[in-house]
């Protein structure tokens, strides 16, 4: 695991550094090589526009990837345990993606101490993306 | 479009069943696509340095890993394609319309890492319909165990919830 968060270093409120990104078409065409999701919706224009979208648009496997990122930059990797979200809205390329994770708990479970985050994604407006919660073991 | 009875029928539903196995190049290559730069995921000895047996996998990896290293030789029996097999479930969309992933959930019992072989079930776990400004919105919940082929341990859930609106 790598180095984690202290539970006496958690309070309630607490949010993690923001991670910010601006997607492209190339961060989409390297997320379908990388996931193996070939949907033409998410890298062929033409075929993305005849079917009424205004562009290409990304992977919402993609955004839960992204916000993952984020999580693990701030828990530590290895150190997540549970991570659910609710698909919200499409993602477009020239769109800043930005990660909004709080503290919205901090447990024990037996020997094992846990903190619960509030997990977000949003665009630079504060339109949501994907929305939903994690918990990551935390030393004592 | 499956009514009612048909809906309910589908739960217990295999929806695929997988051995995969964990290799370093694919992980790697998927933490650059998720923006991720730790070092961690790229060299082993910053894995190791920081308490890792192996690499690990990023946490959202399991979603992808039977595009990897799901290798003939080591199937055990039969190969569903498709994501986490929506292949099985067979009529439920055939009315058209919007398919959508409406949610998606990990429960980890550790990091996937480098070296893994894990073997997938795949089952459907809820299956409704619910009327909704004149469309009919059908639910599928699928869920994905991944054991240690070796030892049997679950290692991580994947949970899928479906949506298609017609």
């Amino acid at each position: 695991m790598t180095t984690g968060l202290k539970k006496s270093d958690l309070a309630i409120g607490m949010s993690a550094p923001e991670l910010r990104h601006v997607l492209t078409r190339t961060d989409l065409v390297r997320y379908a090589g990388a996931s193996g999701d070939y949907n033409p919706m998410h890298h062929d224009e033409v075929k993305a526009t005849q079917a009424g979208q205004p562009s290409v648009f990304g992977h919402g496997m993609l955004s839960m990837g992204f916000l993952a990122t984020a999580i693990t930059t701030f828990v530590g990797i290895g150190n997540i345990v549970d991570y659910s979200v609710r698909f919200v809205s499409q993602t477009w390329p020239g769109e800043e993606l930005v990660t909004k994770i709080s503290v919205t708990g901090v447990r024990d479970e037996g020997d094992t101490h846990l903190v619960d985050l509030d997990v977000r994604l949003t665009n630079a407006d504060g339109q949501e993306k994907v929305v939903g919660s994690a918990s990551a073991l935390v030393m004592a | 479009m499956a009514d009612a009875a048909e809906l309910e029928a589908l739960v217990g539903t295999k929806t695929q069943s997988a051995t995969v196995v964990i290799e370093r190049a694919p992980l790697a290559f998927f933490a650059e696509a998720v923006f991720d730069d730790s070092q961690v995921y790229q060299d082993a000895t910053v894995a190791e340095a920081e308490g890792f047996g192996a690499i690990p996998a990023p946490p959202t990896f399991p979603f992808v890993m039977d595009n990897w290293g799901r290798f003939p030789d080591i199937q055990g029996e039969r190969v569903k394609k498709g994501p986490e097999g929506l292949s099985a479930l067979g009529s439920v969309f055939s009315g058209g319309g919007l398919i959508l992933h409406g949610e998606q959930s990990f429960s980890y019992e550790r990091p996937v890492k480098v070296g893994d072989t894990l073997k997938g079930e795949g089952t459907v776990v809820e299956a409704y319909a619910k009327e909704s400004k004149g469309k009919t919105m059908t639910f599928i919940v699928m869920e994905t165990q991944w054991r240690d082929a070796t030892t049997g341990d679950l290692v991580v859930t994947s949970r899928m919830n479906i949506i298609n609106r017609v």
